[in-house]
Order: structure tokens, then C-alpha cells, then sequence
């Protein structure tokens, strides 16, 4: 047998693909969100949408996540969980901003103890907007960024000065 | 006894320290004290079982009239007496604690201090509650003159030392439990599998919108209320247009407060199944949480039919309701309300009956009636112990004359009654809104309202699925309000889940929470066991398999 070490790369990384795509596990954090995103990712994941069917699963854990589901503006307090969060998770990671305050900051803009929107803290991939945004919306930002990840065009980053300090 | 008897009794009994009294509405007594007087009023109140402490509002007059005040709000029927406690504008005016008697001020009073930079003397814990960690000594965000954009340059405080206790082990939990919408860290001191104290800190989720409000006008706080909480989004917003609506003298039409106590039973009814599968969760009733939750839907179809939004209703305009409900809704709320009912008679079946799951509750973190009373606890946590609290009946707003609701309470007070308790009282909110839909007020259902606000100050009340929900507003005349001071019930709650865990066993700490406090969503939280030497870290579905398995063997 003939193999080359350069072929055998190739199937190992079709299969981890394959099953990444297949069984993306997340976590959720929300750093300052007033619960409406949440409760909305929560029903996506129960029978009547059952995100579910496509291998997604939410975990307690950062360490078993592939994917982080961020809600909410990010808050003073909640900025240094949010990171150790996503600094726990395994590579390759992926983050998705659920709702208009992880995108924008939404009606907190200008509040005191909001730093800010997560893209200013963490590298976002995929951006899910509404206020909150229904489990339809969720459901098919999810399968957008699983397409992405299955075509292997990730997203370019745009990597704001100070994130890579930060993370 | 009528509010004016109420008012009067109270008059009575703060005779002795009153420098002077103020009837500024027809339910409510202002008395002006001296600070030193403050524990001697609160406790002559709480001798004579007038009432509970509802809010501290903390309030800055600004530089040129140079005084904070306090305001005491006492709430008893639709009756409330404020204690008004005027202080000099300086870095940290004394203030003394009146947490001995009332522990729910405990939480107030971290509140006052840390907000305007008022000095508890004798609080039994002077931490942070809301600010952050490394927000700076002597800032204090809701005196006049700070401006958020201040924040961004502040030079962060040093981060604090995690707690240390001695020999004893403290298990803390939190704050990541990402649903929730008060995210908490507690702190349970354990000796071995039992809590012997236990204590908490807020503020993950703080944004200060409480000065945020004062920079918006009085439409755009509509909006940003209603985001205070995404469950309970309806709540805020009608508890803050009804107090504006006071201020503004404008009469609402009677079909605009059907229409909004129609919502609010829709959202009561959301967000007691969100609970009911949450806490099922927790208990390891998987089945129970994935079957309230698709039932759940029902209502969320409902919302979005009725208002365009299935989180977010924005229902509430200034003055009156966005959207009428006409001849068809009705037919589908009718409809959906039938399916509703055989639900929630099964999961009250089930949650009577189950036997596994009654091992999980019944028993678990008894609270007395004399307890509930004296913790504070409000709404469904307080009926479960047989308090006859509930301000839908205590002092009617909207239209809740018009419409009345029953009171349901239980006498056993343990995590049983309050499933029984939330479940009984979804069926009577069914029966409401269809008695609302059959006989729904004709005329319009918005009036014109003004762009600014006469002065005045008022106290708003509303029950929330939780229990009260307390806004006091304060207007300049002007288009922004002076003051905005919300009090949500978990805070209240809080106090009793603190109290009564001590006692119980680590495995229960998990269903205590999620019971007491139904704001509580999923799981998703670090916990660490710290001793002297060794960490060992668990999860919280680690903790919640703890539990699980531990009432699994028992069997």
C-alpha cells in the first residue's frame, strides 16, 4: 500500500468536517440580555423546532462547545465571563450574536455599564437580528454558518484592535 | 378595611416621628422623618402588621438644593405610605439599617449605598449588588451629574479576592446560567452535605437603565422598559404606562385596559409553562419540560396573532394599546384556551401524583406563613404559604375591577404548593381572558397623549407573573423623567431562597432556586467546591445529576 501522509490529512479532515456539521454543539452565555433571546433559543431547541434534528445540542460545559451563542449587549461584569468562556473552548470555535444588543448594543446603547455589542470583545461569525429573533431566524442562521463551515469559506474575520489581546 | 382607613391607622402610628405629612394622592401618605427616627418608624410599622416594605428609591435632589433623599415605600392594600428621609449631599451620608426587622431591605439597602453613595450603617452585608466588581470606590451613577460616557474612562478598581470562610467549604454557584434573567452568583457554605448560609450577588446583567431612562423621552422608555425582561416584557411596560398615564391625567378607554390585562394573562400563562418545564429540568423530569414547553407554543402563536410579536409584544402605547382584538381572535383564543385547559389539568395531575417528582418537592423548603411574611415574598412564592397577596386583588388597577381574578393560595408553603399554586392560577387566567373576550368593552382603544409630562411623582403596581412589580416615576415637567426607580419581585424572592436554604441538602440547592425563584432558566453554570488545598470543579449539570441521582438511590 501506497498512501501518502498527504491523503490520509485529507479523509481525516473530511470526516472531522462531516462531523462537526453534523453535530455542532453549543454553549450559551448571555452577557447582559433581558431574557427575550434566550428564552427564544431555549424554544428552538424544544419540540416544536427541534433544533435538535440537526445534531445541535446545547452543553453546560465550554470545554465539550464548538459553537458559543451569545445574547445581549455585553455588560462590565459580564466581559471577563464571557471571554474565559470562549478561551475555554476547544478549537475551532465558532460564535454567533443572537439579537439586536449582541449586534448593535440594541436600546442599551449609551448605558453605563454596557461595554458594548460582542463584536467589540469576540470575533462573531455569524450575526442573528431581531429583537428577539424568532427560532425560525435562529434556526436558519445556525444552518447558514453550518454551510459555511461544510464549504470550508469561513467567514473572514474582521479582528478589531484588542481583540487578539483580549483573547 | 378601605384605603382611607389604612392611611389614617398609618398616620397614627408614625404620629410620634412625623415632621410633617403629605397626602400627594388619594392612596398614598408621604411622612417626613428625621434619619435617626428611621429603624423606631419602620419597626412601630412592622409592630402593628401595617403593611411590607415594598422599595427604597434612592433620589438626588442635585447640587443646588444639595440633599438625597430616601423614600421608604410601605404598601398595605392599595395604600402606601412613604417614610421620606431627607439627607445632606456628601460623600457618604449616614443612613440607619432597618434589615433587623425587614431582612428584604437588606437588598435595597446594597442598592442605596452602592447607587448614590449612601452610607447603611449596620447593613448586615455593605458588598456590591449590582455594579461590577472593578467599578470604582466613590462613583456613584445615580447622582446627578454622572454621565454614562463617564464610565468608559474610569480606571477599573482592583478585582476583589474570592471569598474565604475559614475552615468552612463554600460551594458558590454561578453566574453563568445564560437564560436567567438576573444571572447571580451564590455562595452556599456547606457542612458537609448541608447548607449552613448563603449569599448572593447580582449584577451580570445590570446595564443601568434606571439612568438610562433619565436621558430618553417618555416614548422611547416605553422600549427600552419593555427590556427589562424579555418574559415578562409586558409587565414593565404597563406598570410604566399606568404611572405615566397618572401623572399625565389622561383616562385610558376601558377597551385598551381589557386589551392589556388580556395580554398579561397570555403572558402569565407563557411564563408559568416555561417554568413549569424549567424546574421539571431541574428535578431531571425531562419529559415534563419538553411537553410544557411544545404547549407553551399555543400561547406564543397566540401573542404573535394578537400583537405581531411573539417576545416582544409592545402592545402598550402611551395612552392606550397598539393593536384591537377583533371578532376573529377571539374565535382562536377560544380555541387555544380549550387545548390549554386539558393541559394544565394534567400537569397539575402530574405534579400532584408523580411519585418520583413529588420526592423532589413535597417537603422541600418549607416556608411558614409568618416566614413568607417576614422574608418579603411575593407572588405565587407568598401564596403558596397562604399570604393573601396579590395586587390584581389588593388594589386593582386597569381592569382588573371590571374583570376580577380569584385568588388561589395553598397552606402547605413547600416546592408542592407553589406548583399547585402556579398551576391553579393558570386555570383561573384562562377562565379570565375568555370572560374578558366574551364581554369585551366597545370605544377606542388609544388616546392622543402628551410629548410632556406635568411634575408629579407617582407609585405604579402591577402583578407580574413573579408578583409585584413596584415603579416609582418622578417627572420635571419636562420630556425624560427625573427619576425612575423599578423594584422587580425576584429581588424580593430572593430573600427567602437565601433564608431558607439553610438547612437543606446541597442535591436540593438546584430545585430551591429554580422553585423559588421562576425566573430561572436552563442550566449552564461552573461550580467550584473550594477547600483549603484542592479544587474540585463541577458543573451545574454535573450538580443537577448530583441531585438526581442521589433521590434515584433513595427509592
Amino acid at each position: 500500500m501506497n498512501i501518502s501522509q498527504n491523503y490520509v490529512d485529507q479523509i481525516i479532515q473530511k470526516i472531522s468536517t462531516w462531523a462537526r456539521v453534523n453535530s455542532p454543539w453549543a454553549i450559551h452565555f448571555n452577557s447582559g440580555s433581558c431574557n427575550g433571546c434566550d428564552i427564544e433559543i431555549l424554544a428552538t431547541l424544544t419540540p416544536h423546532y427541534d433544533v435538535e434534528r440537526f445534531g445541535i445540542k446545547l452543553r453546560g460545559s465550554p470545554r465539550h462547545a464548538d459553537v458559543l451563542i451569545c445574547t445581549g449587549p455585553v455588560t462590565r461584569q459580564a466581559r471577563d465571563r464571557l471571554m474565559r468562556i470562549y478561551e475555554q473552548m476547544p478549537e475551532p470555535k465558532f460564535v454567533i450574536a443572537v439579537g439586536s444588543c449582541g449586534i448593535s448594543g440594541g436600546v442599551f446603547q449609551g448605558c453605563y455599564n454596557v461595554e458594548g455589542h460582542i463584536d467589540e470583545v469576540l470575533p462573531v461569525d455569524a450575526f442573528i437580528p431581531g429583537c428577539p429573533p424568532r427560532p425560525e431566524a435562529i434556526i436558519d442562521g445556525v444552518i447558514k454558518l453550518l454551510t459555511h463551515i461544510q464549504n470550508g469559506t469561513r467567514p473572514a474575520l474582521v479582528i478589531k484592535p484588542g481583540i487578539k489581546e483580549a483573547v | 378595611m378601605t384605603t382611607e382607613a389604612y392611611l389614617q391607622r398609618a398616620g397614627e402610628i408614625l404620629a410620634p416621628f412625623a415632621k410633617g405629612t403629605n397626602n400627594p394622592e388619594s392612596n398614598r401618605l408621604d411622612v417626613q422623618i428625621a434619619a435617626s427616627d428611621l429603624p423606631a418608624a419602620a419597626s412601630a410599622l412592622t409592630d402593628a402588621s401595617w403593611g411590607y416594605l415594598a422599595a427604597i428609591t434612592g433620589m438626588d435632589h442635585g447640587a443646588e438644593a444639595n440633599e438625597l433623599e430616601a423614600l421608604y415605600h410601605f404598601c398595605e392594600g392599595s395604600a402606601v405610605t412613604t417614610l421620606r428621609v431627607r439627607l445632606p449631599r456628601v460623600d457618604c451620608p449616614e443612613i440607619p439599617s432597618v434589615s433587623g426587622m425587614i431582612p428584604v431591605a437588606s437588598f435595597f439597602e446594597r442598592e442605596l449605598g452602592e447607587m448614590l453613595g449612601v452610607t447603611v450603617v449596620d447593613t448586615p452585608d455593605a458588598s456590591r449588588l449590582f455594579l461590577p466588581d472593578d467599578w470604582p470606590d466613590r462613583v456613584y451613577p445615580l447622582r446627578q451629574g454622572f454621565k454614562p460616557e463617564q464610565a468608559a474612562s474610569i480606571q477599573p478598581n482592583k478585582t476583589p479576592e474570592p471569598s474565604k470562610a475559614g475552615n468552612k467549604f463554600i460551594v458558590p454557584i454561578g453566574p453563568q446560567h445564560p437564560a436567567l434573567k438576573e444571572p447571580g452568583h451564590f455562595e452556599f457554605t456547606v457542612d458537609g452535605e448541608i447548607i449552613t448560609g448563603a449569599r448572593m450577588r447580582l449584577g451580570y446583567v445590570h446595564r443601568g437603565i434606571e439612568k438610562a431612562t433619565e436621558e430618553r423621552n417618555w416614548i422611547q422608555n416605553l422600549y427600552l422598559l419593555e427590556r427589562i425582561c424579555g418574559i415578562c416584557s409586558h409587565t414593565h411596560t404597563s406598570a410604566y404606562s399606568q404611572g405615566v398615564e397618572k401623572l399625565a391625567q389622561v383616562e385610558v378607554p376601558h377597551r385598551a385596559l381589557a386589551i392589556r390585562e388580556l395580554v398579561a394573562g397570555l403572558e402569565r400563562i407563557h411564563s408559568h409553562l416555561l417554568w413549569l418545564g424549567v424546574v421539571a429540568h431541574e428535578a431531571g423530569f425531562d419529559t415534563l419540560f419538553m411537553y410544557s414547553w411544545r404547549d407553551r407554543e399555543t400561547v406564543m402563536n397566540l401573542l404573535e396573532e394578537l400583537t405581531g410579536n411573539r417576545v416582544n409584544y409592545s402592545i402598550c402605547v402611551l395612552g392606550g394599546v397598539k393593536h384591537d382584538i377583533v371578532a376573529e381572535h377571539s374565535a382562536s383564543i377560544h380555541k387555544a384556551l380549550d387545548f390549554l385547559e386539558e393541559r394544565i389539568r394534567y400537569y397539575l395531575d402530574i405534579v400532584t401524583s408523580d411519585t418520583t417528582f413529588l420526592q423532589r418537592t413535597r417537603g422541600v423548603g418549607t416556608m411558614t406563613h409568618a416566614e413568607a411574611i417576614r422574608f418579603g415574598a411575593l407572588g405565587p412564592t407568598a401564596r403558596a404559604s397562604g399570604v393573601t397577596r396579590d395586587i390584581r386583588l389588593d388594589a386593582p388597577y386597569g381592569a382588573y375591577k371590571r374583570f376580577p381574578v380569584s385568588l388561589i393560595t395553598d397552606e402547605r408553603g413547600d416546592l408542592e404548593a407553589r406548583f399547585v399554586v402556579r398551576m391553579k392560577e393558570l386555570l383561573v387566567t384562562c377562565f379570565t381572558i375568555r370572560t374578558i373576550v366574551d364581554n369585551m368593552p366597545s370605544g377606542e382603544i388609544a388616546v392622543r397623549f402628551p410629548r410632556k409630562i406635568p411634575a408629579g411623582e407617582t407609585v405604579s403596581r402591577v402583578e407580574a407573573p413573579r408578583g409585584e412589580a413596584f415603579y416609582y416615576i418622578k417627572s420635571g415637567g419636562g420630556e425624560s423623567p427625573l427619576r425612575l426607580h423599578i423594584r422587580t419581585p425576584s429581588l424580593c424572592n430572593w430573600t427567602s431562597v437565601i433564608n431558607k436554604a439553610v438547612g437543606h441538602q446541597l442535591a436540593d440547592a438546584p430545585m430551591l432556586i429554580a422553585g423559588m425563584d421562576p425566573c430561572f432558566s436552563c442550566n449552564d453554570r461552573m461550580v467550584t467546591v473550594r477547600r483549603k488545598d484542592d479544587m474540585k470543579t463541577l458543573s451545574w449539570s454535573e450538580l443537577r445529576e448530583y441531585g438526581i441521582k442521589k433521590y434515584g438511590q433513595k427509592k
